[in-house]
This record gives structure tokens, C-alpha cells and sequence, in this order.
């Protein structure tokens, strides 16, 4: 502010001016007089806003008053009165937990966001998982914020046929004091899944004694074949762990260990380390399957058998490897047996059997057959079992590759189980039941409804009013994993504790502490406040080593990894187990195969849009299942793609879209299990059929009938097409091939530019996409969908080609469409330096970074649309309608480092730039620098197969350029000089010759 | 030395050319017109709703999507740009060539032009995303930064080239109407008709210095929007040619567009004419047969151009090697979208054929149909472009279809509301043929002499 001095002014308005006094000089500056000058370097701020300044807020204000809140909606913010601890608005929190999916375990790190769960990681310390994570995983958290959560305990005022009309609301405190009065009744049954949970485990047994009740164990998709098989030919009841990492050979018979059996995770995990030894101890992967699987998808080697034949093929490998190699001493009283089933095999996949007996002895105790999951549950579910047991022993892999002491010990429900319970219940022994953790009326084969019946109190412990729920009693509102206390332990000696991350939403309790709260209350020497207390007291009675801080801080409690790490003996194989082997089912000419997918699998979380909208990682279709048909089967019986066919099995009949899959046997006809829910919610709701209903107490080899309706339903495939017509996409490399020239088969483009290329001084992101590695799994685009807020849009849409997912994974068939290879591809925004969406855009509304990544501005882009059409990657999604709008409170699962996109915008893969810049920051404040690793995109931390790299180019010692450094990395589309930033390895396939497109075009 | 034939038939006079022209503005509009006009209301006020729905809810309504970003309306965008050329091609270029046969349908031409690129215009607005911000495709200065536009993008190039011949062709159509303004001026008996022409006609008094002005004026504004007609089509072409997309990364888009443009604005002109000479039997001395079979002739022309670039364009892909650029012609003609190829080539290129015998060039019903084919023909042929390079692409996986929905039908239908509520009204408030320029070829190739 300058003076009002004498000396500049020539006249004084008063005396006070003339006198230079303080007080005048205050008031000259307020007075609006004011110099406009006072918008210099020197400004206090007492001197107010300058006119100038005044001007530009008040036309700014006004231009926000006329603009800004026409469209914006108003949401009103309230601040913290009290903050509490640890959180800070605006910066993360990440507490270690776990959570069991099924059967599948998972040492997670939740970050929340001013309290509220957003995301979930892997824990890099999961020594199963590898800090991966499956699709279904990262799902969980939206499951949380399920608008369709029933909100408080109710009361099922069932009528007679138990449809569930009417619905009351009731008090914990009610519901307690009704059913404890039950509970004293007698004849308590308790019906669960796999009790994961050691804790819970013990408290079950508490209250098991206290009440006298009977507890059964069943799981939706249950391994009790496998675990009667291990005891019939071993005699322990006992799930193996496959120790696929140690494997240098693994032979599969319809069983999907990379997609849905057992533990694809970790299963996928080491798998890949396998995989990326490029030398000759590379692994080698051989499927014989009747349906095309994921694990399929990866195989080296792949035959296609009928589902009849998996016992016979089985058989025909031991005979092969006995009497064809000379192998197996010991083992030579079978002839009787396999040479049947050798000689009719041999005519159907000789070449296979061969090559594949080869193998298995060739890399003997260090291979591994697998068979198991619901597609070989047919009638001859054990003999399978018997038969593989069979040659893991022939082969020394049990205790090798077939780890039996550090098995999944928890996993033990089985088909039995509910057998006998069903028995029990119809015989009116049951007067009290109590489910948790399990569905039942939907997802079990047999009519779990009627057997209700005939008991007095049905008590369903679960998160809504769902199948089981209509026909209980009571719903005891059981509070979501992140909501509640727990542990975990499904492979033995791994522990891991779940930590609640949310106060429960609603008004619900977890299993543990109902439990708790009625074993307070039965009268018994029982008292702990709750399940956290009892759970802590668990542990400090069991883990005497452990200090509970410090496994709440680790996630993950390891007592045996010294141990579980070494292999052991083999166990004696019991001959007598052979006799399973005796009068198998012949099968007949066309059978049903149930399968699951590895999105939804029992279909237990389908009120989830991501999961539903997950496209399926083999057929790519979402929001349906449908009948998988071969090629020679459609073309026999004039289907096409989409037709419904009526299915029928004895009397059972349902109508389902057909789907034509390359690489599926001709004699069966393959169908999804987790679709067709009724009670799910708004989402899962009738979305695909029920395939239990066909089931004839088995999962695999029902004899069916096929007829064609006429009708015809689209179904929503989120691919186009599925031929790489010859261009080079995904290039593959033979193993061999590749050790003698690691650029095999690339094709390089001499690209002559006449323009210099972008300077990057500091950074320069890239990412690199190990094709080898990459099984295709898909859990990188549901990790993306949950931190990029990307919406999904309903089967409707995805017919009209709108999908929004910012990352996909392309799958391609190679070769001979009734027999073909199949490869994936991750597609996500390129970050090309030459980006063709850059220049076309007539607003910049994208435009480059200097550190070489194209960024996109939502609110500059008006929607032309041009920038998608010059993408020659497609990866660019435009909001069509707005999207943002979601029912309440599934907004809460939004990550808000992460902007919403309003409607009529495009968006796309920023390569995680936010967590770019909060890394950026945190060390900007820390004083550090970054340094390799620092920073991982959401894909990359998803990837159990560490088939992502993300760094840095301009550092010649990331990971990033000593993969792009590598001489099998080619750019896609590289003649298009675009000169991406993602870049892709070569796949390389273990086997002698690669299969080639005979046929272009075809196959829509 | 060969007769000239006359340009206007029926023996009129000076005083008869004023009277039939003026006659339209002057008298109450009769039942046939008022029907006509009434029904193009309905699909205009049509149009308006389906694109209200569109912009309140958002361009899903309509069937675009990925890969294929772009549909109905850059199509019809594309489709409408295209019609408006003939205009500007027979005021300015005929004009310089002292093309005396085109005074009599150079201002109905014209003023097609002015309402072609008014419907086109709002294509481009309202397909993209968030059409209340397009004005920011308008370089100006902001408080955003500024933040300027990027004049890499064709689309800029196409927002000044599309203005700009909207500015013109406006600008050239009013200057030349400014005498027969005058003219209705002072025959008008009513006196708000007085008024408002008085005001339209720029106080012309028709002095030797007003039209010494005048006719320098016109000749001057013949000169710069001739290169329009070259320009505009060429830049709108870019829009495609310059992005890396097969089967629109090609070098001949921007001749091949324009002559397919003068193509569809011939046609155009013979559909409208044909219409005008129903329903004002009196302009069929003015628009006479003779100028129908010389559009006739342009039409042949400029069809046999197009199928040249067709068939070049299938020579370019074969012989340049490119695979993806091959897979995207022959998908085009033998692909899923086959079907509009073959519309595309028997609209356009067949058609056009017909008009080697006379007799089918100098018959009205003939002309007629062959006209709706063509502009049928040319709205398929940008259909061909944008779909089916678009939804079969360089990766496989991505293919997609495009599948028009009610909206798409809706605008581009709608669109034609718009366009005849607008030439309709000019039927009626403007004198549909040039007074001024008709009178003075009125004794062409009639042994009274007159002006040359």
C-alpha cells in the first residue's frame, strides 16, 4: 500500500492527512479509493480485497452461481466435530486382514478411506497368494455395500409351503430369548460351510457341547470327492495342497486349477513361477478336458475327451506309463484293468496318452495329475480320484507335488454331510437348525426345502432374505467379513487374522459373536463380551509365540513355513481302493458337464454387478450362462450362437441360450452353476438359469437330451471376435524356438519418422505385459474396476458394445476350431509417445504428460468421440448415460482419489496417475525420493502371476527396462509407430510345434 | 452457327416475370401447400423432441458405441454438407463461367445451400457428448488459461470450415436477393410487407450506381466462395482422412468427397425442383427441361467420378499392401455391413447410368426417382465410411456392430423436417427465382436480340 504522504499530495483534504496520522493512513487504505496497485508483491492481508480482486471474485462468483450450480448436484459436507485417531481426511488407511472366499483364502490389506472400506489388496506377506488377489476377491468389498443387505434381524412369518409372504422386523434381544428357548428343545443341527475359521471353529465346538447339537460341514462347491478318494487309497481324510510351483509337469483331467478349483489364486501364483523360468526347466502344462476351461486355455498341450472318458483316460495314462514306459515297479497287477480302457483310448487321443505318459515319467515326482472340481463329479467321481491317486504314487509325486501334511485341513464339507443331515431332518430328529455360511435351497442338488419341513425352528444366519432365508424363521443378520471379528486358516500352519475395518452398517452380528451372545446366556461356565475377546483368547491360548499386535500388523501368521517348504515320502498306496476302478458307468451319448465360472461360481455373491459383469475369462460373455455346444455339434444340429435349446433331464427341463465353444468334446454339453438365483437381490435376481435343476445328484456325466426351441436371446459377449486373422496380436514362441533366437517369430516394422521424438528428462512410465505369465484370470480388471470407480452397465448394454472396463483381456483361439490353442491378451490404454487420440481431439481434452503418459481431462472433454475412434487399441470408453448415480450406499465403495465422470465424457486407464501423484507427494513431504517399486498400478497388485510390471524407462535398473530390455518384447501394432508404452512379452509354449490359423474369419 | 434454346419458355415479358415470381409471396399459400406444410411441421417438431431426448439423457439413446464412436449423425452430418455444394457450385462457380442457364435456379439452389449446412450444422454439436459445452471448440479468449482449442485436430478445421461457408453462402444468397427484395417492396399493398422488405432490401433504389455496387459485390463474393466449394468437402473428408483408421487413412478422401458432394447437391436440386415445378406450375417456364437435363448431365458426371474413386479406392488398398487396409475393403463390400455397399454402389453408381439416354434425362418422374436414389445412394456411402471401417478395426477382439435405434431414425428423418419446414417458408417469403438475373437472359436464344 502506498503512503498518502504530504510530499505527493498537493493539497490535504484534512488535517489528519496533512499530519500523516496512523489512523488516517489505515482508513485512506480501506476507503474505496484504494490503489489498484495494492495487488503487488507487498500486499498484507489486512489490506482487503483490491478492487481488481474484488472484481474477479464477484465475476467469478456470478459465473458459478449462473453455471456452476445448474448442473452440479448440491451435496451437502459436514466436517468432523470430534476427529478420531488415526484418521486424516483425504489420506488412507490399510489394515491387514483376510477373508475366505469359499474355500480359497486370502491375507488382504483393506484401505479405507475416512473410515469406510474402499479396496482390497493382497498381502504381499500371503505366502499362498503372493499378494494376489482373484476377481472375486476384490468383489467382496462392493458385496459390503450391498443396497440388498437385509438391515436388521427379521422374522419370516413362514406360510405352509414356506414361500416367505410376510416379513417382520425384530430385536436381537427378542430373537435371542425365542431361540435359546429353542436351543433347550434339543436336537440342534448346525449347518455350515468349511469352518475356515480355527476360533470359530472352537466355539462351535463349545456350543456344540453346551447345546448337544450336531454339526455338518458342506460347502456349495465341496471337495469331498477328492477328500474320499485320498481316504480310500491312503486312508486319511485329507484335501491336498498342489504344489504346483514344485511341478515341472502338470497334467490335468477336467479340472479348472487356474480358474475354479480349490485355490486358483495361489494356485495361478505358482503357476507362474513355472512358467517364467525360460530355460528347460520350464514347466509344462497338458489338459484333456471336455470343456474348454481357463486352465485349458493355458495348457501346452490340450485334448479334448468326453467327460465318460476321464476315468478311462486316466487309466490309459497308468497303463501307458506301466506297460507302455516300463515305469512303476510294484504296480504291474493292473493290467486287467487299464488295458481296456488303453486300447479304446489310444484310438481317441493316442497322440495325447503318449506324449503325456512321456511327461509324467520323464519328470517323474516332479509332475502332477490333478482331477477334481465339479466337472468331474459324474458317477464316477471316486474311480477318477482312485485313478490319479493312482498315478501320483506310480509316479513318486505324493509328497512331492501332492502335499498331504500342510493340506487344506479345514476344508472339509462334503456331500455326505448334507446327506446324512437331510436324513436326520426328515426323520424329525432335527428340531432346531441352524445354517450359516451356506445357501442350501439354492445351491445344494437335492430339495433342501421340503426337508425343512419337518423341523420346528429353521435359523438362517446371513447377510439377506435370500433362498435359504424364506424359508427360515429367523434371519440373524450376520455383519459382512470387513465388518467383523475373525481368523483364517485354510492351508495349514498359515494363519491369518480378519480384522473389522467398518462398524457394521446395519444392525447385524457376526456368526461369532451370535454364538457368543447365546453361549453367554445358556447357563454354561461360557462368558467373553464378544467375539473379538473371545477370538484374542483364542489366540493367546494357541499362538503362545505370536504377539496379537503383530499379527493384526502382518495379516499373516506362518507357523510352517520351514516345514511345509520340504517334500516328504510318499504314502503307501491301498490296493484294495482298486476296486473302484471295476464297473464304471459307460456315460452315454450326450451328458450335461456342470461347471463353475471363475466369477461368480456358486453363484453365493451374484448380487455384485462387477462380478455378474465379469466377462467369463474363457468365453468373454457376461450376465448369462448358457449351453456350451462343440462346433461339430451346432453345425450337426443347426445351431448358431444364441439359439435357445430346451435341456432336458429325465423330467427336469430348462431353456438356455446356446454358446458355441471351440475345444469342447461333441458328446457333452457344458453349462455354468451360480446363475438362475431368485432371492439374491436386485442385481443377481433371474439372471441365467439354475443348473442344479438338471442334476441328478451329480455334477458331471448327466445323461441329457438337446432340442432346438426356435427362440433366440443375444447373448452379451464383450468380445467381437476371436481370431487374430493372421495379424500379429499375441505372438507365441516355442520353447525351443525361443532359446535359439529369443525374438522368434516378431515381426519387426523398420519405421521411418520424419519427426523427432518426445524428450522425457525425468520419468517415463511403462508397463510391461508378461504374456507368458498372464493366465487370463481377470482379476486385474475387477482390481482396476474397484480403484478407478468404473461403472458397470447391464447386460443390455454390453449388447450394444458399452462397456466401460478400463482394462479387458483379449482372448484369441489359434488353430483348428474343434481343437484350438487359446491365448490372452491384457489390453489397457497404451500411453503411446505418438498417441493418435492426442491429436484429433479438438478440445486437448487429452493430452500428454512429460512423464509419457496420455491423461485425460474429464472436464475440458466435450465428447466428440474422435479420439475413440483413432484408437487402434480401442481402449477408450465414453459415458453414455451418466453413470454415476448408484443406489445407496454402493457409492460408499467409491474411491475418492479417483473422480467420478460425468455423463458424456470419455475416459480410460490413467495408469493409477493418482497413485503417481500421492506417492509423489508422501515423499515430496518425506523428503525421499522415488525409487523402483515405489509406486504399483491397482492391475499390477492384483496379478498373482506378477505378469505386470510398471516403472520407470528412463531408469536403465527398474524391472520395467530390464523386461522391456528383453529381447521378446514386441509393441502392439507397432507399424503404426504409436510407439506405446505398454509393451508385451512373448508367450512361450512349451511344446514342439505351435498351432496355426488354417482358417480366417469364421467363428463370429 | 447453331440457335441457342431459349432459357425461358412461354413468351413472357418483363412484366410477366415480376408477376409470377412475386405472385408466390403475395398470394394466400393454397390446400396443397398448406398440407405439405403442415406435415413437414410435424416431423419438424418431431425432430425436435427426439433431440431433446437425446440431449437430456445422453448420447446412449442413440446406437453408436465402441468401436463404432461415430453414427447417425456425422453420417447425416456428412450427408447434408454434401447436398448443400450444388448450391454454391451453380451460384459462384457457374456464375464466373457466365453460365447464363443457371439464373433461374441458382437462387432455390442457393438457398438449399443455407438450409443444408443450417441442418448439418447441428449434427456435429449435438453428437458429441456434452453438446451445451461444444462452444468450446471455438477458439476465443477465455479464463480458462487460456485454454485454446487444438489445431491439430480436423474438427477444428472443420468448425472454421463449416462456418465460414455458412457465413458465405449467407452472406451471397442475401446480397443477391437485395434487388427482388426491392421489387416486392414496391409492389407490396400491405404495409408491414412493406416494411419488413423495405428493411431486407437495404434501401435499394435501383440506381445505376446501386447496381454497379451490386454486380461487383456479387462477382466478388462469386470469387471467394468458389474455392468453398472445394475446400469445405475437402476439410469435412479430413475429418476422416487423417486419422489412422483403415479405410479412412486415404489420400483420395478429399476430391472423392467433393465430387461425391456435387453429386448429391445435383440431386438434390432436381428432387426440390421437381417438387417446386408441382407446385408452382408457372416456374415450369422458368425451370425449364433444358436445365433439368443439364443437371442431369452434371449428375451422370459427377456419379461416373464417384465410381471411379470406388473402384480406386479398392485398387489403393489391393496394391498398397497394407493387410489391415485390405481386410477393411473387403469386409466392406463382402462383410456383415455388405449389404449398404452394394446399396451405396447401385444408388450411385449404377443409377446415374440411366441418364445417357435423353429421353430419361428430360423425364421429370424419371429424374425424379433417380435423384432420391442418389441422395439415397450418397447417405449410404457415408454410412459405408464411418460403420464399416469402424466397427472391424485393427484388433480383432474389439469388432463390433452398429445397430441404429428409434433416435437414429428419429434425427436423421427428423432432419428432413427441418430442412423442408425451412424451404417451404422460403417458398413463400422470398422470391424463389432471381427477377434481377432472369430478366436479363429472358430473350436468349429468341431472334428479339436482347442483352448478352
Amino acid at each position: 500500500m502506498d503512503k498518502t504522504t504530504n510530499s505527493n499530495s498537493k493539497y490535504w483534504q484534512s488535517l489528519e492527512q496533512w499530519r500523516n496520522d496512523p489512523e488516517f493512513q489505515s482508513l485512506v487504505s480501506s476507503e474505496f479509493m484504494s490503489s489498484p496497485i495494492s495487488e503487488g508483491a507487498n500486499v498484507t492481508p489486512e489490506d482487503g480485497p483490491a478492487r481488481r480482486s474484488f472484481l474477479k471474485l464477484m465475476g467469478a462468483s456470478m459465473a458459478l452461481t449462473t453455471f456452476g450450480c445448474v448442473r452440479r448436484p448440491a451435496q451437502k459436507i459436514v466436517p468432523y466435530v470430534n476427529r478420531p485417531q488415526e484418521v486424516t481426511p483425504g489420506i488412507a488407511n490399510y489394515y491387514a486382514s483376510s477373508f475366505a472366499d469359499g474355500t480359497e483364502g486370502f491375507g488382504t490389506v483393506v484401505t479405507t478411506r475416512e473410515g469406510r472400506p474402499i479396496k482390497i489388496e493382497g498381502n504381499p506377506s500371503d505366502p499362498l497368494n503372493n499378494g494376489g488377489m482373484s476377481a472375486r476377491a476384490h468383489s467382496h468389498v462392493l458385496s459390503l455395500y450391498d443396497p440388498d443387505r437385509a438391515t436388521a434381524p427379521k422374522k419370516n412369518l413362514l406360510n405352509e409351503k414356506r414361500t416367505n409372504k410376510d416379513t417382520v422386523s425384530t430385536s436381537w434381544a427378542k430373537v435371542d430369548k425365542e431361540i435359546l428357548a429353542a436351543l433347550k428343545k434339543g436336537g440342534v443341527a448346525v449347518l455350515t460351510g468349511s469352518q475356515t475359521s480355527p476360533s470359530l471353529n472352537s466355539l462351535l465346538g463349545k456350543f456344540r457341547s453346551v447345546f448337544s447339537a450336531k454339526h455338518y460341514i458342506w460347502d456349495s462347491s465341496n471337495y469331498g470327492h477328492v477328500i474320499e478318494g485320498q481316504k480310500a487309497c491312503y486312508g486319511t481324510s485329507v484335501l491336498p495342497r498342489l504344489r504346483i510351483d514344485r511341478a515341472q509337469f502338470i497334467l490335468t483331467i477336467d479340472t479348472d486349477i487356474l480358474g475354479t478349483y480349490l485355490a486358483p489364486t495361489s494356485h495361478t501364483a505358482d503357476f507362474a513361477v513355472g512358467r517364467k523360468k525360460l530355460n528347460d526347466d520350464m514347466n509344462k502344462l497338458t489338459s484333456f478336458e471336455s470343456l474348454m476351461s481357463l486352465t485349458g486355455t493355458n495348457a501346452d498341450e490340450r485334448y479334448v475327451i468326453s467327460a465318460a472318458d476321464q476315468v478311462p483316460l486316466a487309466l490309459a495314462l497308468v497303463h501307458e506309463v506301466v506297460y507302455g514306459l516300463g515305469y512303476g515297479k510294484g504296480y504291474d497287477g493292473l493290467k486287467s484293468i487299464t488295458s481296456p480302457h488303453h486300447s479304446a483310448m489310444m484310438g481317441k487321443v493316442g497322440e495325447g496318452i503318449k506324449q503325456a505318459a512321456k511327461d509324467l515319467v520323464e519328470y517323474r515326482g516332479k509332475s502332477l495329475v490333478v482331477a477334481g472340481g465339479e466337472s468331474t463329479q459324474g458317477p464316477n467321481a471316486k474311480a477318477l480320484q482312485v485313478a490319479v491317486n493312482l498315478l501320483n504314487s506310480i509316479l513318486g509325486n505324493d509328497g512331492r507335488t501332492v502335499d498331504y501334511k500342510y493340506s487344506h485341513n479345514n476344508v472339509m464339507g462334503t456331500e455326505s454331510h448334507m446327506k446324512s443331515l437331510v436324513r436326520s431332518m426328515n426323520a424329525g430328529e432335527v428340531k432346531t437348525l441352524i445354517i450359516q455360511g451356506v445357501n442350501p435351497v439354492y445351491s445344494w442338488s437335492g430339495d433342501f426345502r421340503a426337508a425343512t419341513a419337518n423341523v420346528e425352528t429353521v435359523i438362517y444366519v446371513g447377510d439377506r432374505n435370500d433362498e435359504t432365508g424364506s424359508i427360515a424363521h429367523y434371519l440373524l443378520t450376520e455383519s459382512h467379513p470387513l465388518e467383523a471379528w475373525g481368523d483364517l486358516e485354510i492351508t495349514k500352519g498359515v494363519f491369518s487374522v480378519q480384522q473389522p475395518t467398518i462398524r457394521p452398517l446395519y444392525d447385524s452380528r457376526s456368526f461369532a459373536d451370535t454364538l457368543v451372545a447365546w453361549l453367554n446366556k445358556s447357563g454354561s461356565d461360557f462368558n467373553y463380551k464378544n467375539a473379538h475377546s473371545y477370538i484374542k483368547s483364542y489366540w493367546a491360548k494357541n499362538f503362545t509365540g505370536a504377539s496379537w499386535s503383530k499379527v493384526l500388523q502382518n495379516g499373516v501368521y506362518d507357523t510352517s513355513s520351514s516345514e511345509r517348504n520340504v517334500s516328504f515320502g510318499g504314502r503307501s498306496f491301498n490296493s484294495s481302493a482298486l476296486s473302484e476302478l471295476k464297473n464304471l458307468n459307460k456315460g452315454s451319448d450326450l451328458e450335461l458337464v456342470l461347471y463353475s465360472t471363475v466369477g461368480l461360481r456358486d453363484g453365493s455373491m451374484s448380487n455384485v454387478s462387477w462380478l455378474q459383469e465379469f466377462p467369463d475369462p474363457v468365453t468373454k460373455i457376461c450376465w448369462d450362462n448358457y449351453a456350451t455346444v462343440s462346433m461339430s455339434f451346432a453345425d450337426k444340429h443347426k445351431l448358431h450362437e444364441g439359439d435357445i435349446v430346451s435341456l432336458t433331464v429325465g423330467n427336469k427341463n430348462l431353456k438356455v441360450p446356446v454358446h458355441v465353444q471351440p475345444g469342447q468334446s461333441s458328446s457333452v454339453v457344458g453349462l455354468a452353476l451360480g446363475y438362475g438365483r431368485t432371492l439374491a437381490g436386485e442385481v443377481g435376481n433371474n439372471v441365467g438359469v439354475r443348473a442344479l435343476d438338471l442334476s441328478d445328484g451329480h455334477l458331471s456325466g448327466i445323461p441329457v437330451t438337446l432340442k432346438k426351441t426356435g427362440k433366440k436371446s443375444e447373448l452379451a459377449n464383450v468380445q467381437g471376435h476371436h481370431s487374430m486373422e493372421g495379424r500379429q496380436i499375441v505372438v507365441d514362441a516355442t520353447l525351443s524356438d525361443y532359446q535359439k533366437n529369443p525374438e522368434a517369430n516378431i515381426h519387426r516394422h523398420k519405421i521411418i519418422t520424419l519427426w523427432s521424438k518426445h524428450k522425457y528428462t525425468g520419468r517415463k512410465w511403462g508397463l510391461s505385459v508378461d504374456l507368458n505369465a498372464c493366465t487370463g484370470c481377470g482379476s486385474c480388471i475387477i482390481a482396476c474396476q474397484s480403484e478407478n470407480n468404473t461403472p458397470t452397465v447391464g447386460k443390455k448394454y454390453i449388447l450394444k458394445g458399452r462397456e466401460m472396463s478400463w482394462m479387458r483381456i483379449d482372448r484369441y483361439y489359434v488353430g483348428d476350431p474343434e481343437s484350438p490353442a487359446a491365448v490372452h491378451m491384457p489390453v489397457m490404454c497404451m500411453h503411446c509417445d505418438n498417441a493418435p487420440c492426442e491429436t484429433v481431439c479438438p478440445v486437448a481434452a487429452t493430452v500428454h504428460s512429460d512423464e509419457g503418459t496420455n491423461d485425460m481431462i474429464y472436464n475440458r472433454c466435450v465428447g466428440t468421440r474422435y479420439c475413440a475412434n483413432n484408437c487402434p487399441y480401442k481402449v477408450r470408453r465414453f459415458n453414455w448415460f451418466s453413470y454415476t448415480q448408484v443406489k445407496s450406499p454402493l457409492q460408499m465403495a467409491m474411491n475418492p482419489e479417483v473422480s467420478v465422470r460425468s455423463r458424456g465424457v470419455m475416459e480410460k486407464c490413467t495408469f493409477c496417475s493418482h497413485r503417481i501423484k500421492e506417492k509423489d507427494l508422501e515423499q515430496k513431504v518425506a523428503g525421499e525420493s522415488y525409487k523402483d517399486g515405489d509406486i504399483l498400478t491397482a492391475c499390477q497388485q492384483s496379478c498373482p502371476a506378477k505378469a505386470l510390471t510398471f516403472g520407470d524407462m528412463n531408469d536403465p535398473d527398474s524391472e520395467l527396462s530390464k523386461a522391456f530390455a528383453e529381447k521378446r518384447t514386441y509393441q502392439l501394432l507397432e507399424e503404426l509407430n504409436n510407439t506405446p508404452a505398454v509393451r508385451y512379452r512373448t508367450k512361450i509354449r512349451n511344446v514342439a510345434k505351435l498351432k496355426k490359423d488354417k482358417h480366417q474369419g469364421g467363428g463370429h | 452457327m447453331l440457335k441457342r434454346r431459349p432459357l425461358v419458355t412461354g413468351d413472357k415479358t418483363y412484366k410477366d416475370v415480376t408477376e409470377d415470381i412475386c405472385e408466390l409471396i403475395e398470394r394466400p399459400p393454397g390446400i396443397h401447400f398448406m398440407g405439405l406444410f403442415l406435415s413437414v411441421q410435424v416431423l419438424f417438431i418431431f425432430y425436435i423432441v427426439v433431440l431433446a431426448c437425446i440431449v437430456t439423457t445422453g448420447m446412449g439413446l442413440m446406437g453408436v458405441n465402441s468401436p463404432v464412436g461415430w453414427g447417425t449423425d456425422i453420417i447425416t452430418f456428412v450427408f447434408w454438407i454434401g447436398i448443400g455444394h450444388a448450391g454454391t457450385l451453380i451460384s459462384a462457380v457457374l456464375f464466373l463461367f457466365r453460365q447464363k442457364w443457371r439464373t433461374s435456379i441458382a437462387r432455390t439452389a442457393e438457398a438449399m445451400t443455407v438450409f443444408a449446412v443450417m441442418t448439418a450444422g447441428l449434427f456435429p454439436v449435438l453428437h458429441t457428448g456434452r453438446p451445451w459445452l461444444a462452444y468450446w471448440l471455438l477458439p476465443y479468449p477465455n479464463q480458462r488459461g487460456p485454454l485454446w482449442v487444438n489445431f491439430r485436430s480436423p474438427l477444428i478445421w472443420d468448425v472454421f470450415a463449416v462456418s465460414t461457408y455458412a457465413t458465405v453462402s449467407i452472406v451471397f444468397w442475401y446480397v443477391g436477393l437485395i434487388p427482388d427484395f426491392a421489387t416486392v417492396r414496391d409492389r407490396a399493398k400491405n404495409k408491414w410487407r412493406k416494411k419488413i422488405y423495405g428493411a431486407l432490401s437495404l434501401g435499394w433504389r435501383g440506381s445505376a450506381r446501386d447496381w454497379n455496387h451490386y454486380e461487383m459485390v456479387y462477382m466478388l463474393l462469386a470469387g471467394l466462395s468458389t474455392p468453398l466449394v472445394l475446400s469445405v468437402h475437402s476439410i469435412v473428408s479430413f475429418d476422416f482422412a487423417v486419422a489412422q483408421l483403415p479405410g479412412w487413412h486415404t489420400t483420395i478422401f478429399p476430391p472423392y468427397f467433393v465430387a461425391g458432394a456435387i453429386f448429391s447437391g445435383f440431386a438434390m436440386v432436381i428432387t426440390l425442383m421437381c417438387i417446386v415445378r408441382h407446385l408452382v406450375p408457372k416456374f415450369k417456364d422458368y425451370i425449364t427441361l433444358d436445365h433439368m437435363e443439364v443437371m442431369n448431365k452434371i449428375i451422370m458426371t459427377t456419379g461416373l467420378i464417384v465410381g471411379y474413386a470406388y473402384g480406386s479406392e479398392f485398387f489403393i488398398a489391393w496394391y498398397s499392401g497394407a493387410p489391415y487396409e485390405q481386410y477393411v475393403f473387403v469386409n466392406r463390400a463382402f462383410g456383415p455391413y455388405g449389404w449398404s455397399y452394394w446399396i451405396m454402389v447401385s444408388c450411385n453408381v449404377i443409377t446415374p447410368q440411366i441418364f445417357w439416354f435423353k429421353k430419361f434425362r428430360r423425364s421429370i418422374p424419371v429424374m425424379f426417382v433417380a435423384s432420391i436414389f442418389v441422395n439415397i445412394g450418397m447417405w449410404f456411402e457415408r454410412y459405408v465410411i464411418t460403420v464399416t471401417s469402424l466397427h472391424r478395426d485393427f484388433l480383432p477382439s474389439q469388432w463390433g456392430m452398429f445397430d441404429m435405434t428409434f433416435f437414429d431414425f428419429g434425427a436423421l428423418i427428423g432432419s428432413f423436417g427441418m430442412f423442408l419446414t425451412l424451404f417451404l417458408l422460403y417458398l413463400r417469403l422470398v422470391p424463389a427465382v432471381s427477377i434481377a438475373e432472369v430478366k436479363p437472359v429472358l430473350f436468349v436464344g429468341k431472334d428479339k436480340g436482347g442483352h448478352h
